[in-house]
């Protein structure tokens, strides 16, 4: 659930009301922009602006102030209060405000809401439900009309309205608990809901989040330090232990339309594909170009060939393999296998390889993660780490699983991040060809540790093991070898079962 | 004749590969004269800002960028650097758009690695015939905001500027030349219709 702090403007400062009502204003701070900062800074995923002068006037009077609070921050903020015109959404939504809110002139003018829907579509604009005693209120909540909120939503739902923003006044700036009825109401009737108004506690977000909102706006609650946004943002930062009790429910709102990946694995010995590979429209599944355009037509979002041989004899068969692959298949992929130099990087990359995994030579001497992100810029340095449970935590091994290395895999993770990793491939040594399921824990443990896109590896033996990667494991991208080529699992079957469980995935 | 700019900014092949499976002639070069030239002129980057402005200048191409009159296409960093500015090291850029480069928030995972739809605002010949919300592949810190000259845009936290045009600049923050058929066709736009 997405957690957003509010900001309400009065007079150029930020400002808190109870009950909607202006009389009750208490200034919390003279610099709405540092607090903006504050909020970002402490974890905040979106911020809620309200323009109260605007609310009050019925025109945006603070639209500078917002525009310029949104340009020096880099979270998404959505703002609303006294929104009646074109030209102010216009304005809003050109200088980078991610979704404008109306509320008055939505319920006063629906050929005007029809026409924004249309303009700016159902991701900018949201529509604010302000409630009393059940009954819809507007111009900054002074006046109560006699329309029945759940009929009001009736209509925004067939205008094909999807966000709305629900505060129920009565609650609003108490501390006395939201309206959670409201909020679970609008949800199953289909909206996006985020939910306003006297979000006290801990366990009134874990209530919201049951009731499979969308979001809570949080205001006084963090003002008076009833809530600290710290507790309850992700765990980014690395002053923060990661078993920390309240966490996570910013997660699984973030509003970003990138895909989860899925990625065939190739093995290559001596230039050729290794494990028998049989499919029917394709004549020689042994040529690594060809079953790679087979994959990357069936829509595999990346491909990655490990050189399985990695003897330097063998080195320039690869390296033409590398260059014939590049030409011929118009999505990124990854090589690895045997890198030991930035010299072994620079001809793969020179070759046109997008990205290299690093294994062995990242844990026997991780300064060299340094010197390849800096030479070659992190995106193209994918950190595989190979490991295993031993007692009560993963160790990391190296030379094919041979050596044990005694280092903490998710410590070791931390750090390749640290010292600039781009990426990290997780292969777990007790999953690796079981086909019994990635090792969520682990994968777990590394994503919530880590700011890194992570890429699940071993154990996948059926289409829920993705599922369950992406939901559980929280991993960004998951391979498999000979779950594919055997034919066990076809791609576009793989995702069409996500895309069905609302996994986001390109078609 | 394109001219691809080389200036030791990242991967080159990738985009030649493209150039040669569209059968379409280039030139690998630094040098101004053979910029100038061009009838069209493709602008790569992948790596950090700093380094990228200083190659640059070493090259003497800034100004020729600047001046630059023939339809022009930058990819990924070379969408980065026709900005103002650079929040990445504080690097001073091109200044064709009067924009400043911004890192993703820290609340997400950076670099931003993957397939993301992108949506179209306005019109532009390099767009053209492609849908609204198709997948191209992004790897990127850094982003562009919103503003007068964004074509499309795309979703990751923010929505920032996937696509943008300023007269004959154009410019992709994915990479075209890595998004499969429909980056090929971002391509085929830029020769055929820019």
């Amino acid at each position: 659930m997405l957690i957003i702090p509010a900001i309400d403007i009065m007079g150029g400062q930020c400002v808190r009301l109870t009950q909607g009502k202006f009389s009750t204003k208490k200034v919390y701070n003279t610099d709405p922009l540092k607090v903006a900062k504050q909020f970002e800074k402490e974890g905040a995923e979106m911020l809620h602006i309200v323009d109260l002068d605007g609310a009050k006037k019925g025109k945006m009077i603070n639209r500078d102030l917002i525009i310029q609070i949104q340009k020096s921050i880099n979270i998404p903020v959505q703002t609303g209060g006294g929104i009646r015109s074109i030209q102010d959404i216009e304005t809003c939504i050109k200088s980078g405000i991610e979704r404008v809110i109306v509320g008055t002139k939505a319920l006063e003018d629906i050929n005007f809401l029809k026409e924004i829907i249309q303009r700016y579509g159902t991701d900018r604009i949201v529509v604010g439900i302000d409630i009393k005693n059940g009954k819809v209120a507007i111009n900054g909540w002074q006046r109560e009309t006699t329309k029945d909120y759940l009929d009001f939503a009736a209509i925004l739902k067939g205008l094909g309205v999807v966000n709305v923003v629900v505060t129920d006044i009565a609650r609003d700036g108490t501390l006395i608990s939201p309206n959670f009825e409201l909020g679970k109401n609008l949800t199953d009737m289909g909206f996006k809901v985020i939910v306003a108004g006297g979000v006290s506690n801990l366990s009134d977000i874990r209530t919201l989040e049951s009731t499979g909102v969308q979001g809570a706006i949080i205001g006084k609650a963090i003002y008076e330090k009833k809530i600290n946004l710290r507790d309850i943002s992700r765990p980014r930062r690395r002053n923060i232990p990661a078993d920390k009790g309240a966490r996570g429910f910013a997660s699984s709102g973030n509003p970003s339309t990138l895909t989860k990946r899925i990625i065939p694995c190739m093995d290559i010995a001596n230039g050729r594909t290794v494990k028998g590979v049989n499919f029917k429209n394709l004549k020689d599944a042994g040529d690594p170009v060809k079953l790679g355009k087979f994959y990357s037509d069936q829509g595999a979002d990346e491909l990655i060939f490990l050189d399985i041989t990695a003897t330097i004899e063998n080195r320039p068969t690869f390296y033409k393999l590398v260059r014939r692959i590049a030409e011929n298949i118009n999505i990124p992929f990854t090589v690895g296998g045997g890198i030991r130099t930035l010299d072994d990087i620079n001809a793969l990359l020179k070759n046109g390889a997008d990205k290299v995994s690093i294994c062995s030579i990242a844990v026997q001497n991780p300064e060299f993660i340094r010197q390849a992100s800096q030479k070659f810029g992190n995106q193209c340095i994918v950190v595989s780490v190979d490991a295993k449970r031993v007692n009560n935590r993963w160790e990391v091994f190296i030379k094919g699983g041979r050596e044990n290395t005694k280092n903490d895999a998710v410590k070791f993770a931390k750090q390749m991040e640290e010292i600039g990793a781009g990426e990290l491939l997780i292969n777990s040594l007790d999953r690796d060809g079981t086909k019994t399921g990635y090792d969520i824990d682990l994968l777990r443990a590394i994503a919530e540790n880590v700011n890194l896109p992570i890429i699940a590896s071993s154990g996948a033996g059926k289409k829920e093991d993705f599922l369950e990667a992406f939901i559980k494991g929280k991993v960004d991208a998951a391979l498999a070898a000979s779950l594919f080529h055997y034919g066990e699992l076809s791609i576009p079957d793989l995702k069409n079962y996500l895309i069905s469980n609302n996994i986001q995935i390109r078609p | 004749m394109i001219s691809i700019i080389d200036y030791n900014a990242g991967n080159i092949a990738s985009v030649t590969n493209v150039l040669k499976r569209l059968a379409c002639d280039y030139i690998i070069t630094s040098n101004p004269d053979e910029i100038r030239k061009a009838d069209k002129i493709i602008f790569p980057g992948v790596g950090r800002a700093k380094p990228a402005m200083e190659e640059l200048k070493k090259r003497s191409l800034i100004k020729v960028v600047q001046n630059a009159k023939q339809p022009f296409l930058g990819i990924c960093l070379g969408l980065q650097l026709l900005a103002d500015f650079s929040e990445e090291d504080s690097t001073k850029c091109l200044g064709i758009i009067p924009e400043a480069i911004k890192r993703f928030s820290n609340n997400l995972k950076v670099p931003q690695i993957g397939w993301n739809k992108v949506s179209f605002t306005k019109s532009s010949p390099l767009t053209d015939g492609i849908p609204d919300n198709e997948y191209f592949y992004f790897v990127n810190s850094y982003y562009m905001p919103i503003n007068e000259f964004t074509v499309g845009e795309t979703k990751y936290g923010i929505s920032f500027s996937s696509v943008i045009q300023k007269d004959n600049f154009y410019a992709t923050q994915f990479h075209p030349e890595k998004s499969g058929k429909i980056g090929e066709k971002i391509i085929r736009n830029f020769i055929e219709k820019c």
